[in-house]
């Protein structure tokens, strides 16, 4: 079955990104595409309901990629889609739309240098790092994290995001 | 040969599977690899809830891990494929655009850093092939690991984009069974071998997805015959070790696959017990495996 793009979504989704003009909708992404699990198949593809989204910054499947560029590797014509999703992630996420575990995950980065929750668990952490006789989990220095992601312009996207 | 490399922990092996980073500690000084831990390294940060999500946050951070070890006089040496993605695209990206290059160091100087570009970064499968390479290594196993089929997932984000990571064919990898072999155990011809372990799907999106994902692949290897599996990236291992514990309650068949980080298949082939690598930490246990170790 061929996949068709619905012409009102696939306008606006064009301007952003012409690039997905050249997609021949062959359906080779979707055969090696992880996501395909989360409910779409290789023949309705991931990369097709991303393509023809209406407001596709805000279309929450954009999440489900993984980044594993798959698709991008396979790809006869050099779509990468993988471009697409991350772009679109980026501007979700400035306006707010990202969901609320990225949030705390760059929250924790901040305020930790690390990815994950250690605020509570740091003695268990530290417990079964003892027996494995390695060095309690050092300070990162937050101070000078902080300093670039505000000079990079984070914070602000953060707090932009909070105020939706 | 003795190779001095900054040990890149990251944050998910130091803080959700430190039996990995003890692992690691004990058997690459061993085969002369020396690992220098430096207090200064922090996330990379982690790319697909962050990198993606503010490119020039990301690039900045990770271009300050990268002069950390370049003020150090060090490579990098990663035992995460997600740390191996972060550090490339940085590196990647700066080497071949001055203006962001420029951008990006004047962000880290606000900090007191300037990326050069002199650290290489290895991930420490790359090591083990190219810096210690496969005499070396046979020459390490002093039990082999006959006998044993092993299913090996070299995941996603060491191997694409291909022009970025330079590491192996993403849709054919071979680095990871010919470790395998070294250790004298033999790779399972498996299907569905380069698709997703499904953290980061099971993470920000669906649940459902991942375990279907997740089982999908854990058949393949028994189909196969596999007796255990090995993985070189901590969330893959957390995914097919916890992940397939949880799943196993409700969502697919009980496997019983025991999974293990690379590395403790190393070092059960040196000699150290099966405690010593840290298999009391998993969740995933098998009787039937675990007398297949022979001492």
């Amino acid at each position: 079955m061929p996949i068709s793009v619905k012409y009102k979504a696939k306008n606006e989704i064009l301007q952003k990104f012409p690039k997905v003009e050249i997609c021949l909708k062959c359906n080779t992404c979707g055969l090696v595409c992880p996501v395909q699990y989360a409910g779409f198949s290789a023949t309705e593809t991931y990369v097709n309901s991303i393509f023809s989204a209406t407001e596709p910054e805000k279309n929450p499947n954009i999440w489900l990629c993984v980044s594993c560029h798959k698709c991008e590797e396979i790809c006869p014509y050099e779509v990468k889609p993988t471009e697409v999703i991350e772009a679109l992630k980026d501007e979700a996420f400035e306006k707010g739309y990202a969901p609320e575990a990225i949030r705390e995950e760059i929250n924790q980065v901040l305020a930790t240098g690390y990815a994950f929750p250690i605020f509570q668990s740091l003695h268990f952490i530290n417990r079964e790092r003892e027996r494995r006789g390695l060095k309690p989990l050092g300070d990162r220095n937050t101070a000078e994290i902080k300093k670039i992601a505000a000079k990079a312009g984070l914070e602000g996207k953060i707090a932009g995001g909070k105020t939706k | 040969m003795n190779e001095r490399f900054a040990f890149f922990r990251g944050c998910f092996v130091p803080v959700r599977l430190p039996h990995v980073e003890a692992i690691a500690q004990k058997v690459l000084p061993e085969i002369g690899i020396t690992l220098t831990n430096l207090d200064e390294f922090t996330c990379c940060p982690e790319p697909v809830g962050i990198g993606i999500n503010d490119k020039m946050t990301w690039l900045s951070l990770a271009a300050r891990n990268l002069a950390v070890a370049e003020m150090n006089g060090l490579d990098i040496i990663t035992v995460c494929n997600g740390c191996t993605y972060t550090l490339r695209h940085a590196q990647h990206a700066l080497n071949k655009n001055k203006q962001l290059r420029d951008k990006v160091n004047e962000t880290i100087s606000e900090a007191g850093y300037e990326y050069k570009g002199t650290a290489k970064v290895k991930h420490f499968l790359e090591v083990l092939k190219n810096d210690v390479g496969a005499k070396r290594l046979k020459d390490a196993v002093k039990y082999p690991l006959s006998g044993l089929t092993i299913a090996t997932h070299t995941g996603c984000h060491i191997l694409s984009p291909r022009e970025v990571m330079e590491f192996d064919d993403p849709f054919d990898p071979s680095t990871l069974d010919d470790l395998v072999t070294i250790l004298g155990a033999a790779p399972a011809d498996y299907d569905m071998k380069t698709m997703c372990c499904g953290w980061t799907l099971m993470t920000y999106g669906s649940r459902e997805g991942a375990y279907a994902l997740l089982g999908s692949k854990l058949a393949n290897m028994k189909l196969a015959k596999a007796d255990c599996m090995t993985v070189v990236c901590p969330q893959c291992f957390y995914q097919f070790d916890m992940g397939q514990w949880i799943a196993s309650r409700k969502d697919i068949p009980r496997y019983d696959l025991p999974v293990f980080f690379y590395l403790q298949l190393l070092g059960l082939a040196m000699g150290y017990s099966l405690q010593e690598v840290g298999y009391d930490s998993h969740k995933v246990k098998n009787p039937l495996f675990e007398g297949k170790i022979k001492r």
